[in-house]
C-alpha cells in the first residue's frame, strides 16, 4: 500500500515537473522513502527499475549549474502518454476477441487493451483460438522494424549487420527478412537459428526500400546454394496438398498424378519435404538432386542395423 | 489477481483513472468488470492511496479528489493521469499480432470493425500490419476454411475425407465440429468423429474434400480442450540417439525423456502414435538418429526398411523408362 503510494506520486512528481528533479528533491518530496542515505538509494532504484518495467520512460538529464555534472530525473510527457487513436466502441470490442483469440505465448495484449479502455462486455467466442510461440528476439525485431533500427546478430558462425525490414510467422516459425550489410542484399532469417540476442546498432538508420509484400518462401528456398530447378512427380492422393503448398503444377497426368517444378537453394530441407510424401513422390529432375536422393535412401537402407 | 504486484497495481491504476476521468460517474462495479478489478481492492485503491496521491508541496489543492458517491466514481484534479500510459514494445506486437492474424484469416471483413480498430491503433504506434509484420495462422483453403467455419456456426454436420498424414491412409468420416484452432501455424478442426466415437483433431489442409450434411448436431456445453501432440499411454515407445545435428528434434516434438550424450547428441524417448511418422523422421534424418530400442510393433530396422521401400519407387521408375540413365545401375533392393 505504502509502496503503490510512493510510486503514483513518484510518477507524478517525475511528470509534473518541467525541468528534471535531483535525487535528493524527490526525497524531501515524496513521503515513504527512508531517511538513511544507502536505504533511500537502494528504495529509489528500485521505484525507477518498478516503472521502467511497466514501461514508464524516465530520462537521464543533467541538472543545470551541477558541478560536476549529477543527473536529474523527469518524464517527459510526450514519452509517457499514449496518443488517443479514438477508437469506436465496436473497433475496441473486436480488439478484445482478437486478443482472447489469439494467444501469444508470453505476451499479453489484455493491458494494452486496458490502457485503451478496457473491457466492453463484447460475447465470449471460443468458436476460433489460435496460438502463436514467440520467441525472446520477437519484441527487439519488431520495434527494430518500426523504428528502422539496424540490428546484428550471430548468425550461420557469422555476425550480421541487418537492417530489418519485416517480420513473418510462416508455417509455425518466425522470419526476420532484411537488407543484410555484409551480403549487400536482401536475405531472411529464422528467428530459431540466430545463435546470440539482437544488438541494436544504430537507431533510426535506413530507408526500408524492398519487402512490401511479404515473404511465403518454402524451406528449400531458404538457402544460399545456386538454385537447382527440381522436378517432383507426386502421385494422385497427394496432388491436391502438394498443389496447395506448393502451387499450381506444370503438368498434371490422366492419372491425376502431378508435376511440380521448384526452384532449390537449400537440397536437405528439400530432400525432407520430397521424404515426407514416403513412396508417394519422386524427384525427376535434375539428375544430380535425383542421384543424391537414391544414395541418401541407399546409404540407410543398407545400413545395419543396431538393436 | 490476489497476487498483484505494487507495479501491477500502478499499473492497473494508470490505466483505470484516465477512463474515470473521461467518463462521468462510472460506477464501481462497471469500473471492476471494465478493468478485470476486484470491487475491494478498487475502493482500497481509490479511497486510501490515490487520494492521497499529489505533487509537492501537497497542499489541498495539489491532492488528486476522489469522489465515491451512491456507488459511482469521479475523480479530479489529476491532470498528469488523465491520459493513458502508451504501450510498451511488448503490448503492442501482441495487440498487433493478434489483430492482424485474425484479419488475415479467409472470410474475415476488410472493413469490418476489427481492421477499423487495428488500423488505427497501428497508426499511432507507426506501425503498418502486413508490411511490418504479417502472420499466417496456417496454409488451408479458403474454401474449407470458410465451411468449417459456417458448420461450427450452424452445428452442421460435416462429411469429409481425409488424409491421416501419420497413418498415412485417406479414410471418409462423419464429423461434428466444434472449434478451429490454429496451432505452431497450422489450422486443425476439433471435432467429434463419428467413426473414432470420440473427439479428434484434424489438419484443415489435410481435408481433400469436404460437405455439409443435412444433419445438425446437439454442441456439448463445453467444448473439450485437445491437444496437438498427446501421447497416449498405450502407444509405444522408442528411444533414438541423435547427434548433435539434430537436437532440435525434442523441440519440436515431445519427448518423455531426453538426456546429453558424450558426443553433443541427445538421447530422447519418443511416443509413436503411427509408425508411418516415426518412418519419416528416421527417412529425414538419416545418419544424424540411430534407433536404440522399440516397443509395439515397430520393427527394429524401421529405417532401413522404409528406405529400401522409397527407394523402389525410383528403381521400379527405371524399368519403366528404358532411357532413364540410372537403368541397371542401381540395385533393386528388398
Amino acid at each position: 500500500m505504502a509502496k503503490l503510494e510512493r510510486l503514483l506520486n513518484l510518477t507524478a512528481a517525475l511528470l509534473e515537473t518541467e525541468r528534471p528533479l535531483a535525487a535528493e528533491e524527490l526525497r524531501e518530496r515524496i513521503e515513504g522513502y527512508p531517511e538513511a542515505s544507502a536505504s533511500f538509494r537502494r528504495a529509489f532504484e528500485r521505484d525507477k527499475d518498478d516503472l521502467r518495467e511497466m514501461g514508464i520512460p524516465i530520462s537521464l538529464e543533467p541538472l543545470a549549474g551541477s558541478d560536476p555534472p549529477v543527473d536529474g530525473y523527469r518524464i517527459r510527457k510526450d514519452d509517457y502518454y499514449l496518443p488517443d487513436p479514438g477508437l469506436e466502441p465496436d473497433e475496441l470490442a473486436a480488439l478484445h476477441l482478437a486478443g482472447n483469440a489469439v494467444r501469444i505465448d508470453g505476451l499479453s495484449g489484455a493491458e494494452a487493451l486496458r490502457k485503451l479502455g478496457g473491457a466492453v462486455g463484447e460475447p465470449s467466442d471460443d468458436t476460433v483460438v489460435a496460438s502463436v510461440p514467440t520467441d525472446p528476439r520477437l519484441t527487439v525485431l519488431f520495434t527494430a522494424v518500426t523504428e528502422r533500427n539496424v540490428v546484428a546478430f550471430d548468425y550461420r558462425d557469422e555476425r550480421r549487420l541487418v537492417e530489418p525490414w519485416r517480420l513473418d510467422f510462416v508455417r509455425g516459425r518466425w522470419y526476420l527478412t532484411g537488407y543484410d550489410q555484409n551480403r549487400e542484399g536482401e536475405r531472411h532469417f529464422r528467428l530459431d537459428r540466430m545463435a546470440s540476442m539482437v544488438e541494436i546498432v544504430a537507431e533510426a538508420a535506413f530507408e526500408r526500400e524492398g519487402s512490401g509484400t511479404g515473404i511465403r518462401l518454402q524451406p528449400w528456398e531458404l538457402g544460399d546454394e545456386p538454385p537447382q530447378i527440381a522436378r517432383l512427380l507426386v502421385d494422385p492422393d497427394q496432388a491436391a496438398w502438394a498443389t496447395h503448398h506448393v502451387g499450381q503444377p506444370v503438368e498434371v497426368r490422366d492419372d491425376g498424378a502431378i508435376i511440380i517444378e521448384v526452384a532449390v537453394t537449400n537440397e536437405v530441407a528439400f530432400r525432407s519435404f520430397v521424404l515426407t510424401f514416403l513412396e508417394h513422390a519422386e524427384i525427376l529432375e535434375p539428375a544430380d538432386l535425383r542421384a543424391s536422393m537414391i544414395s541418401w535412401l541407399e546409404d540407410l537402407a543398407n545400413r545395419v542395423a543396431t538393436p | 489477481m490476489s497476487r498483484l504486484t505494487s507495479g501491477g497495481r500502478l499499473e492497473r491504476l494508470l490505466s483505470i483513472v484516465p477512463w474515470v476521468v473521461a467518463n462521468n460517474g462510472p460506477t464501481v462495479a462497471e469500473i471492476a468488470e471494465r478493468f478485470d478489478y476486484s470491487e475491494e481492492r478498487l475502493l482500497d485503491d481509490l479511497t486510501n492511496v490515490l487520494f492521497m496521491v499529489g505533487t509537492y508541496p501537497f497542499t489541498p489543492d495539489q491532492l488528486v479528489e476522489v469522489v465515491v458517491e451512491d456507488d459511482r466514481v469521479w475523480i479530479h484534479y489529476a491532470e498528469y493521469f488523465a491520459r493513458p500510459l502508451r504501450l510498451t514494445p511488448d503490448q503492442a506486437l501482441a495487440l498487433v499480432t493478434a489483430g492482424s492474424s485474425l484479419l488475415a484469416v479467409p472470410g474475415a471483413d476488410p472493413d469490418g470493425p476489427l481492421a477499423r480498430g487495428l488500423g488505427k491503433i497501428a497508426a499511432t504506434l507507426g506501425v503498418t500490419p502486413g508490411a511490418d509484420i504479417d502472420v499466417d495462422l496456417g496454409n488451408a483453403s479458403p474454401e474449407v476454411l470458410a465451411t468449417v467455419r459456417g458448420a461450427i456456426a450452424g452445428r452442421n454436420r460435416l462429411h469429409i475425407e481425409y488424409y491421416g498424414y501419420n497413418r498415412d491412409e485417406v479414410t471418409e468420416r462423419l464429423v461434428d465440429p466444434y472449434r478451429m484452432t490454429s496451432d505452431e501455424g497450422q489450422w486443425y478442426l476439433l471435432a467429434h468423429c463419428h467413426r473414432a466415437e470420440g473427439e479428434r483433431l484434424f489438419r484443415l489442409d489435410r481435408i481433400q474434400a469436404i460437405a455439409l450434411t443435412m444433419e445438425t448436431f446437439d454442441a456439448p456445453a463445453t467444448v473439450p480442450g485437445v491437444s496437438v501432440f498427446e501421447p497416449n499411454p498405450d502407444d509405444p515407445r522408442v528411444v533414438l540417439d541423435l547427434t548433435a545435428e539434430a537436437r532440435w528434434v525434442p523441440q519440436a516434438y515431445p519427448a518423455e525423456e531426453v538426456s546429453e550424450l558424450d558426443n553433443g547428441g541427445l538421447r530422447v524417448t519418443l511416443a509413436i502414435s503411427a509408425i508411418p511418422w516415426l518412418a519419416r523422421l528416421l527417412l529425414r534424418l538419416g545418419p544424424e538418429v540411430t534407433l536404440v530400442s522399440t516397443g509395439g510393433d515397430i520393427p527394429e530396422d524401421l529405417a532401413q526398411q522404409t528406405a529400401a521401400q522409397v527407394l523402389r519407387r525410383y528403381t521400379g521408375s527405371i524399368q519403366q523408362n528404358s532411357d532413364d540413365p540410372w537403368r541397371g545401375v542401381r540395385p533393386t533392393l528388398g
